[in-house]
Order: structure tokens, then sequence, then C-alpha cells
């Protein structure tokens, strides 16, 4: 299966080789969609674990014994739908194919499962309907 | 043949057939254009797009002592001052003087006030927000304040109109880059060696692609402008009915303009909203219906225009001229389609209008004449249509021996 988690590690575990370890201890692939890491400083990573279920959930419990913030609410990002107005700008810079307008009613998609957060679209947004919650 | 007298009396007895430019599209499809003519009165056009020649006519209302405005600020932004005593400009691009330091710290959030400009405070106003208001006055017997600040909304000033120089462009432009750096344009980014292009105009549902030659709108012909009533009130700025057309008189670039006007305090701003264009600056995007009066046969021709039947010129923006190198013309269909073939690569193509809100003011205004909420008007003179587009050439830059 797939999850997708956002990961926040304090000053003390950065050093870590938190990938690696997953791959190796756990049997689990870790696909980074957004990464936020600097020495001696709260460690941001979006991944998504790819694995066999089990696997997947006691990777998670051995990093939140380390320490690690393991959420589910990923980092994604939103479109306030009250602001939109369909122009459909956002769809040119998306290089995922998230962001497309309905062939037919031209209406803006978001398709979360293709989004790797880029976040081109945020600044090229109009009227500032998209946000990200990273 | 009817006329607008005649379709005013069905509109107002609740008989007048009513179509969307989309909806008649689909009909000439079927039944033909004969067919369509006998049944259909009016059909209802839209866009909503930025239009960034717009902006609003204020009049404050005289403060005691009295103040003749020479400069002012609505939440920083500057509006021209120069008509009479309290009399206002506001553009739809005009954005804060950083220049003013003063000006900078009563910004309440200056890091999301770069992106803010006239265009964000007239949808603010029609919202029924507050807006601060700062003056500077220059001191007569008749005016002897010197400053003034008040906080105002619609309902705190006499009359607010917005009068748009340039809007309804009759085609545009696909914007791309050909060069190797990112560019910020008033199309949005465009991405360096073809990585995308925009569009800007609706294509076929637009308003004067189905009256090409302006034949049955002019001045004074009544629209839906912002939510509210407005009128055509004179040729647009960089009017170019000139431009080469194709056989079905459609423009193959930036044509046709008019200027409209509407009072603001009828509109609702899901219909006009302030919009930024990064690192380009801030707009302003309007909905803006236009009803064509099926007065000819002629008139059921040129609104079945199909995207398919309609171009507009690829421009390439690396070559900041005043003409710059196109890669030749592209149907409105292939837009659409999302993708478009350029040099051998297929190219991400996204509109900067929206088709959808455009579709929802066509819809909208047949509602409202539907319901006999709104009659059509005769227009009172012809929009021209020979005006050249003229370049601004330094004069004297030749030898002269007089």
């Amino acid at each position: 299966m797939k999850k997708r988690v956002t990961l926040t590690f304090p000053q003390t575990t950065v050093h870590m080789p938190i990938t690696y370890k997953l791959a190796k201890d756990f049997n689990v692939a870790a696909n980074i969609i957004r990464a936020q890491v600097a020495p001696n400083q709260i460690g941001k990573l979006v991944v998504e674990l790819q694995g066999d279920i089990d696997e997947i959930q006691a990777a998670i419990e051995w990093m939140r014994i380390q320490d690690i913030d393991v959420s589910s609410a990923s980092g994604e990002i939103a479109i306030d739908e009250d602001s939109c107005v369909d122009c459909g700008l956002c769809t040119g810079v998306c290089p995922t194919q998230a962001l497309i307008l309905d062939p037919e009613s031209f209406q803006l998609v978001f398709k979360r499962s293709r989004c790797v957060v880029c976040e081109q679209c945020i600044p090229t947004c109009p009227v500032g309907a998209i946000s990200t919650n990273l | 043949m009817r006329t607008i007298a005649e379709i005013n009396d069905k509109i107002l007895q609740g008989k007048a057939v009513v179509w969307t430019a989309e909806e008649l599209k689909i009909k000439v499809q079927e039944i033909g254009i004969s067919k369509a003519f006998k049944q259909v009165d009016v059909i209802c056009t839209g866009t909503f797009e930025p239009m960034e020649s717009s902006g609003a006519i204020i009049n404050l209302g005289h403060t005691d002592p009295p103040i003749k405005i020479r400069q002012c600020w609505l939440d920083s932004i500057p509006a021209y001052a120069g008509f009479g005593a309290v009399d206002l400009y506001l553009g739809a691009t005009a954005m804060a003087d950083y220049s003013i330091s003063e000006t900078l710290e009563r910004i309440p959030d200056s890091k999301t006030d770069r992106e803010r400009g006239g265009g964000h405070v007239i949808e603010d106003l029609i919202a029924g927000k507050s807006i601060h208001l700062r003056a500077i006055g220059q001191q007569t017997d008749c005016y002897p304040r010197a400053s003034f600040e008040n906080n105002i909304t619609k309902n705190t000033i006499n009359q607010f109109y917005l009068f748009n120089p340039r809007n309804l462009y009759q085609n545009f432009i696909v914007g791309v880059n050909g060069g190797d750096r990112h560019l910020h344009t008033y199309l949005g980014p465009l991405q360096p060696r073809l990585g995308n292009a925009v569009y800007s105009n609706p294509g076929a549902i637009s308003p004067l692609m189905n009256d090409p030659d302006l034949d049955v709108i002019g001045i004074g012909s009544k629209i839906f402008l912002g939510g509210g009533v407005g009128y055509i009130a004179w040729e647009g700025t960089q009017h170019f009915p000139l431009q080469k057309r194709l056989p079905n008189r459609t423009p193959i670039g930036p044509a046709a303009t008019v200027a409209i006007i509407g009072d603001a305090k009828q509109m609702n701003s899901r219909w006009i909203r302030g919009c930024y264009l990064k690192n380009y600056g801030p707009s302003i995007m309007i909905g803006v219906g236009v009803p064509l009066p099926v007065l000819r046969e002629e008139v059921i021709l040129h609104c079945a225009v199909r995207d398919r039947d309609i171009v507009a010129p690829i421009v390439d923006f690396s070559i900041p001229r005043r003409v710059r190198p196109t890669f030749g013309l592209v149907t409105y269909q292939q837009l659409k389609s999302g993708r478009i073939k350029l040099e051998g690569k297929s190219v991400r193509v996204a509109p900067l209008a929206s088709i959808a809100l455009s579709r929802k003011v066509a819809e909208e205004l047949k509602e409202l004449i539907g319901a006999g909420k709104f009659t059509l008007t005769e227009f009172v003179a012809p929009i021209p249509k020979d005006r050249s587009f003229v370049p601004q050439d330094r004069r004297g830059s030749s030898l002269n021996l007089d």
C-alpha cells in the first residue's frame, strides 16, 4: 500500500538517515515529495511510504519512538473554491497535471494524488486562491 | 427582420426567446441558420477576463471645511485627483507608492499588500467593505482644508461608477516564451524554452467575436456589467477594427475594443475581482455580458462561429519590443484542448479568461432577459470601423534642414 505522511523531526534527529532506516529495517520505500531540512533546525519531510501495511505501521511506530512527529495530514495544497474563478492559469504551470480544467465544464479540477506540492501554482494564481499547509 | 422595440415588447411580455451564444451555435448545427433566425430574439454572450484598462469614478462628498483634493490614497493605493474638488478616479492597476515610507507604515499587512491594487479596492468597495481614505488638499479661499482622513464605504460616497476605457478586446494573442529566462507577463508566468502558452480570450463565446463588425451594438447599447447594468460609452482605447480578418469577419489578432460605463453600487463582487499577476502587477477581472438582438438573419450567421473557425497569433514574449516575433496562428479549438504543437514540441496551454464564468455571465444575462428584468437599447451612434492603430515614435529623429 501507499501512505502519504508528513514527518516533523526535532534538531536531535535531523542527522539520522531516516529513509535508509525505513528501507533497510522495514522494507518501506519512502518517496520524498517535499523536504525542508537544514542543520540544527526542525526538519519537515513529506513522504509517500510504500510497502506492506504492517511494515508501514511498524515503521511509523518506530519513527514516533525516535521523537519524530508523524502526521497523516500530509503537506498539500488547498484551493479556496469561493475565491477561485476557474481561469485555469495554474493548469499551465502544474508539471504533473494535478491541476486541470474539466474539458466540458472548464472548471478547475484538483487531482490530489498527482500533486507533488511544487507550489508553482500558488504565486501563479491571480486571485490568491491556492495555499499550502506545509 | 425584427426591431429592438418588437424584441423589448416580447421581453416585457415574457415571450422573448433567449439563447446563450453556445446554445445558438449548437442549434445552428441542428436546424440551420434560417430556422434558428425564425426562433430566437436575443443571443447572450459573456466574458470574464482581466481587463486592466478599467477604473472607478468616485465623488466623495464635501468635507467641512471643504477640501480641494490634489493627492489621494484609498487603502494606500493612489487615486487620480485632477478633477473637481472631491472627484477621484481609481485605476485598476494602480499600486501603492513605495517611495513614501509613511504610506508603507500604514499598510496593516505589508506582506500581501504589494500585490494589492486599485482593482482590489474597487472589489472591496463593491462588496460593501470599508476603505481607508487619505487626502492632501491645495488650500484656497474656496477650499481651506489641507488634509483629510476617513473610512469610506459605497454607502458614504456619492457617485461610484466604473468607467473602463478599454474592455471586451475582440480577440487577443497567445503568449509563449522562446527565450531561456522565466518571464512574468500580463498573461501570467511564461516558462522558458516554450514551457507553456497562455491565451486570454474565451474564444467563440466572447461578445465581440459574435458581432465581428459591431453591426448590432454601438454607443448606448445596454450590457450586463459586473452584475449590474452598464452601457457601451464609446470606442475603446486601441480600438483597431482594421485588423486583418478571416472570411467569417473575425479578426486574426487584437482588434475592436469598447469603453464601458456602469453604476458600481449595483454591482456584485462575484463579477468584479481584483487580481494580481506575479511580478507584473495588480489588475481586475470583470464579468461582462452583451445581449445581441437578432434583427437580421446575418446576426445568426455571425453568432454561429465556432472555436475551430477563429484564430489567435502565438507571440514570443522573450523579445521585449513593440513588434514581437510570432509562431503563426492557432485556432481556439486547439487552444481549448490544452495542448498546442510548436516547433515539433507539445506545449501546455492555459487560459487566463475564465471560460466557466464567461458561460455563467451569459446564462445570468439570459435569465434576466427571460424574466423580463433586462431590456435592450437601440444604439445612438455606431462604433467607428476605420480607426488605424498608430505607434508612438519619436518625432524629429531624422535630419530636418528647415
